[in-house]
């Protein structure tokens, strides 16, 4: 198959990537950590490019893909939503913070709402139990989330909120 | 060294898997996830025993137990036959579609199981599949996602290029879990298509185009002209072993 000039332009910048690191396996999961970084998600020429780079079969790059939770094969939203639903978290009712996002965004966890602004994912655990239940939003720390709190913060990155009745 | 395993006295050397000695022997224990070509994975359980060294017993998965000191075995007293059952209503409830569980499922008598997410599902995530697509060169199947979504696939779930139709995953697959939908003249695996390539002497479709080119390529050999099927290449060896001892 003959590739499009098109195409080719959008696979430079994913080849400059791939290529700052030597071709050994050892480098697989640091050049996708920057694959994700860049495009906020890991598209499908990149794990091919980097397959064929550190000279892994492409099922082996598919699998530490979709095994992680920070690796995306579907492009994230402009804001990404965190919620942590580790044991921690979940002891202190995660599950009202996600039912509460779910609600408000209309979508699930590893969706993204139909005008690109918020996904919604949920992590096995951030490592910041005493602050439980947690959720972050593009890299910033929420802590000790209520209901209430995720309304704020949605609202504080530009969604609409409808508040809820007879409060 | 000595052990006994119900009774019977054997040698075993050391650092020999516990089951393997145990079928040498002739005692069955039942395993799953077990292949002699891979060796113990300790994924399925079902294989325990219980080991007792000295004053100290416990329970092992003889599959992945290498043989290190003089040890008694037992493998099957009521408590194992209790977590046997036990492991057996987990596995049925994950994949009550595969036939082979549903008769261990008889056999150990299990109690009435709770509902299953998927009453078809047949796989039980042992990854002997993934091994035998490893072995071969081909890579084509891994484990995709993590947790309750884990399965086998191919990349994206499509036709993989890596694939060579070999079929080896569905050969090795304990459960019968992985599908070859077969048709004149060809067949189909994981998504992808593969033409049946004929046997040059008997005519008989036998296998793909690129297993072909695989094995070839595996045994350093070139891939030319007409090939034979297993058993017409036997008896082509056969005929010339005989004309040779001919004086």
């Amino acid at each position: 198959m003959a590739i499009e000039p098109q195409q080719a332009a959008a696979q430079r910048p994913m080849e400059q990537i791939v290529r700052r690191y030597p071709p050994e396996q050892r480098y697989l999961l640091a050049i996708m950590q920057d694959l994700q970084k860049e495009f906020n998600y890991l598209p499908r020429e990149a794990l091919g490019l980097t397959a064929a780079h550190v000279r892994v079969p492409l099922g082996k790059v598919y699998s530490m893909a979709t095994f992680y939770k920070a690796f995306s094969l579907t492009p994230r939203g402009r804001v990404s939503l965190r919620a942590c639903d580790g044991t921690a978290c979940h002891i202190k009712r995660s599950q009202v913070i996600i039912d509460e996002l779910r609600k408000c965004l209309g979508i699930q966890p590893g969706e993204t709402t139909a005008d690109g602004e918020f996904s919604l994912e949920t992590v096995n655990c951030l490592g910041a139990c005493a602050i439980a239940p947690v959720l972050v939003a593009n890299h910033k720390v929420h802590a000790k989330v209520t209901a209430a709190a995720v309304r704020e913060i949605i609202k504080s990155y530009g969604g609409r909120v409808d508040e809820p009745v007879g409060n | 060294m000595k052990i006994v395993i119900d009774g019977i006295e054997t040698a075993a050397s050391p650092g020999e898997m516990l089951l393997e000695v145990a079928r040498r022997l002739g005692v069955r224990i039942p395993t799953l996830c077990y292949h002699e070509a891979f060796g113990g994975q300790g994924v399925c359980r079902l294989c325990l025993v219980e080991v007792t060294a000295g004053e100290v017993s416990r329970l092992v998965a003889s599959c992945t137990y290498p043989v290190t000191g003089e040890i008694e075995v037992r493998t099957t007293t009521p408590e194992i036959e209790r977590i046997r059952r036990h492991i057996i209503m987990l596995l049925h409830r994950r994949a009550p579609g595969s036939e082979f569980i549903q008769e261990l499922y008889r056999e150990y008598g299990c109690q009435e199981n709770v509902p299953a997410p998927d009453p078809d599902e047949r796989c039980i995530m042992c990854r002997l599949c993934v091994n035998a697509c490893e072995a071969v060169g081909a890579c084509a199947i891994t484990a995709v996602d993590r947790g309750t979504d884990k399965r086998i696939d191919t990349p994206y779930g499509e036709a993989s290029p890596d694939c060579i139709g070999c079929c080896a995953c569905a050969e090795v697959c304990p459960t019968k879990a992985i599908g070859v939908s077969r048709a004149a003249g060809h067949y189909t695996i994981w998504n992808r298509e593969f033409e049946l390539e004929r046997c040059a002497g008997c005519g008989r479709p036998f296998t793909s185009r690129p297993c072909q080119e695989r094995i070839a390529r595996l045994s350093g050999q070139e891939l030319s002209g007409a090939q034979l099927c297993p058993e017409c290449r036997k008896k082509q060896a056969g005929s010339r072993v005989a004309l040779s001892m001919i004086p």
